[in-house]
């Protein structure tokens, strides 16, 4: 059982970080990683706090062909792709859907084009398990807009509506509504818009979240990257 | 796949961000920057170069596979390597076991004693550990260094204190519990 907070959990939080936990034990902090945010807090302080301490250990030149080995294993792995803040798979209002609107939908992708003194940037989203795409994106003169390029509409009496996540943020923002003829276009760069962040678009009420928050699934997602 | 953007980049965080987009270039230039002093921390606790070696591997095609679970919410870059490779060394100890410490200091094979914590660079994030390690009572501190640093379990850190291991885990505990009141205060 993971303690609910308080010094319980932060002593837990930093056994487990010290490493001085038994197998099982550790085993169940990971699983409890996924649903449990003040235990990620608690594990995330004192990683960042213990770090100094590893100075102690003095450094060491490790064998030269390492970075080979290390190589030529990179092809045999599932590389690291799509990238979804953890708190996407946290339950309830943020979940996949997996009804009938998400696959009609397919996937969203998203270009985004600066004047050319400015970032340049491109974000592809996909519907969970699919790649086909179904909207294109581009900012121009510091503008930017979301374009169909294939059908995607939210269900009935509900609206699509697009958010951006900065890079480690806690939480998205509201860019706004795409409106039903399936092109949204939006002045400047809103300021969680960088590389590194993702973009969403989730299934809203009418006219938007009531709440500046998604309040129902997110539809597509994808990482926002610089050209 | 190679980056050649990532080559130019130093910050941890970044690359580790870049990673996660599958940069090869960008897990090379981490390699490049962080293997020296992350073989180190693994070398400390698995004591054999064969070994640590395995486990900076293992630790970087992790870092491929896993990047994408990096947040700000995790903390630093250099923190979660360190996480990597740590949790990797402990596990390759567990498994394997681990050479007996000579205590021969002509060896650098001594395992880290109180005083230690004087030899912690006084940069601007090491200050507040150092101050608040400095509070605790020695034998707190001990343990906190030697499961930290050594990556000793409370049965190993018991038997380097001759102490009772329940004695050991309630300073560990206490220890870890007077570090959060100082560190946060």
């Amino acid at each position: 059982m993971i303690p609910n907070d308080g010094d319980e959990l932060h002593a837990l939080a930093g056994e487990y970080v010290l490493g001085v936990l038994e197998p099982e034990e550790a085993r169940a902090i990971e699983a409890a990683f996924a649903s449990n945010a003040a235990l990620r807090r608690a594990v995330a302080f004192w990683e960042e706090n213990l770090h100094p301490l590893s100075a102690l250990a003095p450094q060491a030149e490790p064998p030269a062909k390492l970075w080979d080995g290390i190589a030529a294993q990179l092809d045999d792995v599932t590389p690291a792709k799509s990238r979804a803040p953890h708190w996407w798979n946290q339950p309830a209002p943020w979940r996949w859907t997996t009804g009938g609107f998400a696959a009609a939908a397919a996937a969203l992708v998203l270009y985004i084009a600066l004047a050319p003194a400015s970032p340049r940037y491109v974000a592809i989203l996909h519907a969970p398990h699919e790649d086909q795409a179904s909207f294109v994106a581009t900012v121009a003169r510091g503008g930017l807009t979301v374009r169909a390029v294939a059908a995607a509409s939210p269900p009935a009496e509900h609206a699509f509506e697009l958010w951006a996540i900065a890079p480690g943020a806690a939480r998205p923002q509201a860019l706004g509504v795409i409106p039903a003829n399936g092109v949204f276009r939006a002045r400047g760069l809103p300021s969680a818009l960088r590389d590194g962040a993702t973009l969403a678009i989730s299934v809203e009420p009418p006219g938007g979240s009531p709440t500046q928050q998604p309040t129902g699934p997110v539809v597509f997602v994808g990482a926002v990257e610089a050209l | 796949m190679d980056d050649p953007q990532a080559t130019g980049l130093t910050s941890t965080g970044v690359l580790i961000e870049a990673v996660a987009r599958g940069s090869r270039g960008a897990l090379k230039r981490l390699y490049e920057l962080e293997s020296r002093r992350l073989y180190g921390v693994a070398l400390r606790i698995v004591r054999r170069p064969e070994t640590a070696a395995d486990v900076l591997q293992e630790a970087f095609i992790q870092v491929w596979q896993n990047a994408k679970s990096f947040s700000a919410e995790r903390g630093a870059g250099a923190a979660w390597l360190t996480g990597v490779v740590r949790f990797r060394a402990l596990d390759a100890v567990r498994k394997l076991g681990r050479e007996v410490l000579s205590d021969d200091p002509a060896l650098g094979d001594e395992a880290l004693e109180p005083g230690v914590i004087e030899q912690i660079d006084a940069k601007a994030e090491a200050g507040a550990l150092k101050r608040c390690l400095a509070l605790l009572d020695d034998r707190s501190r001990r343990c906190v260094v030697l499961a930290f640093v050594e990556g000793f379990s409370h049965a190993e850190i018991a038997e380097r204190l001759a102490a009772p291991l329940g004695s050991v885990k309630s300073w560990v505990r206490r220890g870890l519990l007077a570090l959060r009141s100082c560190l946060e205060s």
